[in-house]
């Protein structure tokens, strides 16, 4: 087990190379200069090669082959992808072109953020999804079980940025319930611990803080676990209904155990396979859907901060973000993998 | 001698049924699907209202402006506030949002469309070679191919070094002769030698032309590649190398992807549909190859492969159909996401270009305008969205249950 895991977080590291070098390759090939961008148009040439100096834009992307030409080793492995790769060695993500601060330190202000966002709405999709699942397998063919898969299907169907919308028309400007953005309201101040801010606000005994950010992550968390519940319900129940028809479960029922007994104990453990595989996936989807979500919320997290950081050429924010996220994909994936493992005795890994 | 009259060749079998194709029967399937029949009219009417629109209700989206009737409430009659009649109401211009919503819908479904298109013709390629020859060894010819182009990318890495693209002919070639050796001569140790030093000669020699630095380089370049292309690459390893690519395409987050091939490509309709075509490549590739596997292990492929079937045919007339249900009920799903995605990008600003009505821009346009209370500027096309989505959902489920009934039980 534990050469397996060694040999899972190593073959990550090929993976992760490849996503750094598209990356590059990104960045080489879409138009626009970030140094231009940053000072704007009419800056004098001066002062943009000063910045390219500054951030090694001058450098090409992979390796410069006219420094080898002119016979200068060192300077043809001189490159923004080595230098770039030297830096990460030292886990140095490198520094914002636009706002001189190292993204580094934005990220573990921006993360926290995003991520819990996910936990909620992962939270949220997991209680609607699976008891809807088990509910409607356990009851196939009912108006519960149709009811279920319509509205799944529905949720399959939307548009999280339009239900987003949706939920603000609703609950922000016409009951004037709910906030429409951000974490906080302006004016109540949670002490920072790990930058999650339910979790700071119950551990600091600020409850008055932890009702405030409740209401402000609710929505958003809703809009963002609507897909998931939806696939997670219709996982659940496919799966649950393969396992309802084989032949233990047949015999425990015979044997008069009560239903839920046969549903919890014997069903459900073997008809979660499928179930985990799909949470993993939609674990990915959660961070990366966060761009349309965070948008319309305004929440601080690293979705908006990407999206901004791509269209304004900022490429060591993209670069941070993109590698962070796939890193979390591919540990998911792992996750996903080893709790086969632990959740089926028959599945070993060695 | 007894004259035998025959009636009907004198056989009459009532256990025979009619003969009924394979298709025939899963549409029969399909249409005895509730679900699906109206997920089947819900994409008809909007194809039928899109194009019908496109082709024969004129709208010139760069002229649309009314700055007299902005942002007035749907209304069924005509009242003095509004002397036409908008039962969608109208945006923040003043257009009409039917009007807007119906011909948005031309350009959302193509972008579907398209992206579907193209994510299908590249993956499925891809997924449908690397299955098979997973499963099937490559005979000369195809190895021929597969080394020869392997050979030109890896000494296009070379040339680009040197500035010298002959270089990409001579790898070429040195690709395609591990064939040959393969075939010829017998398989020892030696061949390291022979294609390692050929390859060291060919990067070095020429790179002797601009430089000794060039040369060094470019000399161990040619090493290594001359022993990668020592062996030709089997059937397993080209699978293996397509799928760690698709992993690469997987594990980035997909909007983020695409925004960053918009932002490479500069927004626009038709950008967005290479983006998001691009993102769901690895899908199908998957999809198609996984299907593969399990078809290429049944008596039929392996019957025609040992009378002696060509790959081609074993492909086309044994492979591709029988894994045509699984493909066909994932594109049809892949429309709704496609269009989904097609709503998102627009949305953001990365789709069509404005006054372009299309689903997620018109979303985009007028949410900035929410609290002014404008609720059926945002409603209507994202209604739109959600039908159009839904309506592929029911069709590609419904195909689903039509086309595979062992799901059913």
């Amino acid at each position: 087990m534990g050469r397996y895991i060694i040999r899972r977080l190593i073959s990550v590291i090929p993976t992760l190379i490849g996503v750094t070098l598209v990356i590059f390759l990104f960045q080489r090939l879409i138009p626009g200069d970030p140094a231009v961008a940053m000072l704007g148009e009419h800056a004098t040439e001066e002062n943009v090669a000063r910045i390219r100096e500054q951030f090694g834009l001058n450098r090409p992307a992979f390796l410069d082959r006219d420094a080898l030409a002119e016979g200068d080793l060192a300077g043809f492995f001189d490159s923004q992808y080595v230098r770039y790769f030297r830096r990460l060695a030292h886990l140095d993500l490198g520094d914002s072109i636009h706002r001189r601060i190292p993204v580094a330190e934005t990220l573990k202000e921006r993360f926290p953020a995003t991520l819990e966002l996910s936990l909620v709405s992962m939270s949220i999709a997991l209680l609607i999804g699976i008891p809807a699942g088990i509910a409607s397998a356990s009851r196939r063919n009912t108006t519960l079980d149709g009811v279920t898969m319509v509205s799944s299907l529905v949720g399959v169907s939307m548009p999280i940025f339009w239900l987003g919308i949706m939920l603000i028309m609703l609950f922000s400007v016409f009951l004037q319930w709910l906030p429409s953005g951000a974490r906080l309201s302006t004016g109540v101040e949670i002490q920072t611990i790990t930058n999650l801010l339910l979790l700071d606000s119950l551990l600091t005994g600020n409850f008055e803080g932890f009702v405030d950010a409740l209401k402000h992550i609710i929505m958003p968390a809703v809009a963002l676990a609507t897909i998931p519940a939806a696939i997670i319900t219709r996982m659940t129940r496919s799966s649950m209904l393969d396992v309802l028809q084989e032949d233990y479960i047949r015999t425990a029922s015979a044997k008069g155990l009560s239903e839920r007994v046969v549903l919890f104990r014997h069903a459900l453990k073997n008809a979660f396979l499928p179930v985990i595989t799909i949470i993993g996936i939609q674990a990915g989807t959660l961070l990366a859907g966060a761009v349309l979500t965070e948008t319309i919320f305004s929440w601080p997290g690293i979705g908006k901060w990407v999206y901004d950081a791509i269209l304004g050429r900022d490429y060591p924010i993209v670069q941070g973000v993109t590698l962070l996220i796939a890193l979390i994909f591919l540990l998911v994936n792992l996750a996903v993998d080893l709790s086969y493992a632990a959740l089926d005795p028959r599945i070993t890994y060695d | 001698m007894t004259d035998i009259k025959l009636e009907n060749g004198g056989i009459e079998d009532f256990a025979v049924r009619e003969h009924r194709s394979l298709w025939l029967d899963a549409w029969r399937r399909l249409v005895a699907n509730r679900t699906a029949m109206i997920g089947l009219i819900v994409v008809l009417v909007f194809i039928l209202s899109a194009t019908g629109a496109h082709f024969f209700w004129e709208y010139e989206a760069r002229l649309d402006l009314d700055f007299g009737s902005k942002l007035l409430a749907p209304t069924l009659t005509v009242t003095e506030e509004s002397p036409n009649i908008h039962i969608f109401g109208t945006d923040k211009l003043g257009r009409d949002i039917f009007r807007r919503t119906v011909h948005g819908g031309w350009n959302s479904l193509r972008v579907g469309l398209v992206a579907v298109g193209i994510s299908l013709s590249i993956g499925g390629i891809l997924g449908l070679l690397s299955g098979f020859f997973e499963s099937i060894d490559m005979n000369f010819w195809e190895s021929f191919a597969l080394m020869t182009v392997l050979g030109a990318g890896l000494g296009a890495i070379s040339a680009w070094i040197a500035r010298q693209s002959f270089q990409i002919i001579l790898f070429a070639g040195l690709g395609a002769g591990s064939v040959f050796y393969d075939r010829y001569f017998t398989k020892n140790k030696l061949r390291y030698v022979i294609f390692g030093g050929a390859g060291l000669l060919m990067g070095g020699l020429s790179g002797l032309l601009v430089g000794p630095f060039v040369a060094f380089v470019c000399g161990i370049l040619g090493l290594g590649i001359g022993l990668m292309l020592s062996r030709p690459v089997g059937g397993k390893i080209f699978s293996n190398i397509v799928m760690r690519v698709m992993d690469v395409i997987l594990s980035f987050p997909s909007y983020l992807l695409a925004i960053a091939i918009v932002a490479f490509l500069g927004p626009g309709l038709e950008k967005g549909m290479i983006a998001i075509g691009v993102v769901g490549i690895p899908v199908y590739a998957r999809l198609a190859r996984s299907a593969v596997l399990s078809v290429s292990q049944k008596e039929y492929v392996l019957a025609s492969q040992s009378v002696g079937e060509s790959h081609g045919r074993m492909l086309f007339r044994h492979i591709v159909p029988n894994i045509l249900s699984p493909i066909i009920v994932q594109s049809t799903m892949g429309l709704a996401n496609a269009i989904l995605s097609a709503a998102a990008l627009g949305f953001l600003g990365l789709g069509a270009i404005p006054p372009e009505p299309e689903w997620g821009a018109m979303l985009g346009d007028s949410y900035k305008y929410l609290s002014s209370g404008a609720w059926w500027a945002v409603l209507f096309p994202g209604l739109a969205i959600v039908f159009s989505v839904l309506g592929f959902n029911l069709l590609g489920d419904g195909l689903r249950d039509a086309l595979d009934p062992k799901i059913r039980a």
